[in-house]
């Protein structure tokens, strides 16, 4: 009988999911040994237009990935790669809504250069798809480099056991688990209810049913990242929003710290954030509970974070 | 006598054709995509239709500037008669395909014979006019352009749409195949095309549609009762249409030597004006098709320009009485009367739920205009404007509402009035858009889940395009069941900023009765339906 690989691997994926709380701690362990985070901060003068902000996105972007051991660590030849940027809202990258173009298209530049098969590109978005890829600017970003920009069709999305502690059976879009891997690439901003929003809930971009979610944000992130095993984030902190997030809309909201983090710990690099973002990391619930159910570790600072400064 | 391979009866046929696959072209290309204002050439149809230039001038006593392109057509029925009906109307080739699968080429004399009858679409249409002076552009939802593209937008697109994403997406999580074959690999680029060149919004479906599908499979099928039984008897625009070809300056006339009235120029008729009985030829009938001169088989009949002051003995008008106009104008009065002797439409109290699209004018200045014709509904990039059955009256069937459960108002878009052919939806900018309000959201405590049950949600909150928040949070302490204090976030509104545009309904958890709900409550269009103006000093 034939079968195709994306349903073996369905099964797989859910036979797995028993074993990932454990899995997803030892793992965690296993990458500490290298440089498991990076930081890379732009400390010359500050950019006056929004091309030198890019320019310097791109730079920060490579450097943070070089710090962590470059990207040939995660991508292997003739990997189809998933990149996940956080496109949800109808807003120009100067809002700070979504992750910053340069930022996205620079990952999918290296993982090209890595010997990637294809890399996709997408997200579930909360405003209407088409426009919101293209407002934010990703999708003309990534289409002249190689990539395919994926629109994920509402019903296309399969139900998939998670066995979380909340979170039993989600719809996952599937190209998501067929990935050989998946890249994180999420923007750090303010979220009225969660507190900040950046690499655990950038997951909430590849599942429906979310609305949910915010009924308990911690528990139900920290299942849904403990199912999907993130292994590789950058996170876009060049612009971040600051208040009124997660959609934004109001200049006087951004700040632009300009900086990149990458890392193989969500909760290190939601706890990292956090504070850039001038929060303490105890009160955000998705960093609580991460650390809580070994997700990762809320204090990143044990990680030893590589620290790049550019000028 | 030979039929000629290539005759003008052939070029009218393919003339039709392409008017219909353009008709239905224009309907596809109005669509929303990204960045872009849709283009004028979208409504070109609207505006060369002479029935709503009439109707919305009489009604609202001014027109788009475009929509004078309909004087075009006019001048081409005062010379050429109603060839609009036969070679250019869309719903005309519709009706024609449907006559000729029933019946075939020809028509038993019997049931092809002028009736009185075809005088009721003028009576109706004086009616009408009448009524529009009054206000009332409700004869233009049976423009025949009006109702064919609300027939695609509401059920016949939705129809194939459903059709190809159900069934794409069957074979893509059943992935049949034959071999190494599978069949995804043709049904997912058919499907991605139709994603993104086709279809306007994923799972695109319409409220009242039924009641839109049945009206045109009813007149479709009284074919089977008269050929073309809706553009002799029914059809509005055919009837004012017919007003202008009353003496066209190219007109039928009979060689009586050759003619031997054998009735074959009768029998091929479109439109019940050859022939026939009295023998009599009818210009505001005639379709100018040129049926009756390729049947004719002794080359009796010839297509002739005739003065228009030089009366022809073969020639009949319809004869209207003055005592029946007389009555179609009184009914005129009597019907627009009836529309607005309610409490809605004399405004003594707003429903809740017609909410319309951002940029309607005042009620009785957007019933004076709008044609219901769809195009709002068509291009509206969330599919949140449906046509009305009876929340705005009769007077307002089928007209848009926005219906926020199903989808809600984009704050990045201003395309409804931007494709309004009558200008019923202002073309503003998005800027100026941005500032209208709809309506007014309001929370159901008794629903909304941190009131009645404690838990965070703000779903509702995060949504809210406003920059500066209509809906914010305030903590608040609240006492568990088990005794422990909680501190949550309850959302409220800001009536000051909300502009009900319904995203907050669109997403609540609730998918049955949302906790959060829009009504027309503070609509900017209607001072008096504002509970709340936006005074100086800040809200609860």
């Amino acid at each position: 009988m034939l079968k195709s690989s994306r349903r073996e691997f369905l099964v797989e994926a859910s036979a797995v999911a028993a074993a990932c709380t454990v899995g997803g701690s030892l793992a965690g362990q296993a990458e500490r040994s290298a440089a498991a985070m990076a930081v890379a901060k732009w400390g010359g003068d500050q950019p006056s237009s929004s091309d030198e902000i890019e320019r310097v996105a791109e730079q920060l972007t490579v450097k943070a990935v070089e710090g962590i051991g470059g990207i040939g660590k995660f991508v292997r030849r003739g990997d189809v790669v998933w990149v996940k940027p956080n496109i949800a809202w109808i807003q120009p990258p100067e809002m700070a809504a979504n992750t910053n173009p340069k930022v996205v298209a620079t990952i999918v530049r290296l993982c090209f250069e890595a010997g990637a098969k294809r890399v996709k590109v997408g997200d579930n978005p909360v405003d209407i798809a088409q426009q919101t890829y293209e407002i934010s600017k990703i999708a003309a970003a990534v289409r002249p480099l190689g990539a395919d920009v994926v629109f994920m069709d509402r019903s296309r999305f399969r139900r998939v056991g998670i066995k979380g502690e909340v979170l039993k059976e989600i719809p996952i879009y599937p190209e998501i688990l067929e990935a050989d891997l998946v890249i994180n690439v999420p923007i750090a901003k303010h979220h009225g209810l969660a507190t900040i929003t950046v690499a655990m809930k950038n997951f909430m971009g590849v599942v429906e049913e979310r609305r949910t979610f915010h009924q308990a944000i911690g528990p139900t992130l920290t299942d849904l990242c403990l199912f999907l095993k993130p292994k590789l984030t950058v996170v876009d902190a060049v612009r971040v929003l600051v208040a009124r997030g997660p959609r934004g809309g109001r200049l006087e909201d951004v700040r632009t710290p300009l900086a990149v983090a990458a890392g193989t710990d969500v909760v290190a690099l939601d706890a990292w954030a956090a504070e850039l973002l001038g929060r303490n990391p105890d009160e955000i619930s998705s960093v609580v509970c991460g650390d809580k159910a070994g997700l990762g570790t809320k204090d990143y600072r044990s990680l030893n974070p590589v620290e790049i400064s550019l000028a | 006598m030979k039929r000629p391979r290539w005759s003008a009866g052939t070029l009218r046929r393919v003339v039709q054709i392409c008017s219909l696959v353009l008709f239905v072209a224009l309907f596809l290309a109005a669509r929303p995509i990204p960045a872009q204002d849709p283009p004028g050439w979208l409504k070109v149809y609207f505006w060369l239709d002479p029935l709503l230039l009439v109707v919305t001038f009489l009604a609202a006593h001014a027109v788009a500037v475009m929509a004078l392109l309909a004087v075009v057509t006019i001048v081409v029925t005062i010379v050429l008669g109603r060839i609009f009906c036969g070679w250019v109307c869309p719903l005309g080739v519709v009706h024609d395909i449907a006559g000729r699968l029933i019946h075939g080429r020809r028509t038993p004399p019997a049931t092809n014979r002028y009736s009185p009858w075809q005088k009721g679409k003028y009576y109706l249409l004086v009616a009408m006019l009448v009524a529009a002076i009054f206000g009332a552009h409700w004869i233009s939802i049976f423009d025949p352009l009006v109702l064919f593209y609300r027939t695609l937008t509401a059920g016949l697109f939705p129809t194939v749409q459903w059709a190809i994403e159900e069934g794409s997406t069957a074979v893509y999580q059943k992935d049949p195949g034959l071999g190494p074959f599978r069949l995804v690999r043709v049904t997912e680029p058919l499907y991605l095309a139709f994603r993104d060149r086709v279809r306007a919004v994923e799972k695109q479906a319409f409220l009242a549609s039924g009641g839109i599908l049945a009206f045109f499979v009813v007149i479709v099928a009284l074919n089977a009762y008269r050929r073309r039984w809706w553009c002799r008897f029914v059809c509005p625009l055919g009837a004012l249409l017919g007003v202008f070809a009353w003496r066209p300056l190219l007109r039928r006339t009979v060689s009586p030597e050759s003619c031997n009235q054998c009735e074959l120029c009768g029998m091929n008729c479109h439109g019940a004006a050859a022939g026939a009985g009295d023998q009599k030829w009818r210009p505001s009938e005639c379709f100018g098709c040129l049926n009756c001169t390729e049947a004719c088989r002794r080359g009796a009949l010839h297509f002739r320009w005739v003065w228009p002051w030089r009366s022809d003995p073969t020639m009949a008008s319809v004869d209207l009485s003055r005592r029946g106009l007389l009555a179609s104008a009184v009914g005129g009065i009597t019907v627009f009367g009836f529309f607005r002797a309610t409490p809605l439409g004399r405004a003594k109290v707003f429903n809740p739920q017609l909410i319309r699209p951002p940029g309607a004018r005042p009620e009785p200045e957007f019933l004076a205009r709008c044609t219901g014709c769809s195009l709002c509904m068509k291009i509206c990039p969330t599919g949140a404007l449906h046509p009305c059955f009876l929340e705005a009256g009769l007077e307002g069937i089928w007209t848009p509402r926005l219906v926020p459960k199903l989808g809600y108002c984009s704050y990045d878009c201003n395309r409804c009035g931007l494709v309004c052919p009558t200008e019923a939806i202002r073309p503003l900018s998005l800027a100026e858009k941005r500032q209208v309000k709809m309506g007014l959201a309001t929370f159901d405590t008794s629903r909304c889940i941190p009131y009645a049950y404690g838990r965070d949600c703000m779903v509702c909150e995060e949504h809210c395009p406003i920059p500066e928040k209509a809906i914010y949070f305030r903590e608040v302490e609240v006492l568990t069941r088990d005794g422990e204090i909680r501190r949550i976030k309850q959302p409220r509104v800001d009536p000051a900023k909300c502009i009900g545009c319904g995203v907050c309904e669109h997403v609540c958890v609730y998918r049955d009765l949302p906790a959060i709900r829009v009504t027309s409550a503070n609509e900017s269009r209607h001072l008096s339906n504002q509970p709340l103006p936006a005074w100086e000093e800040s809200y609860y």
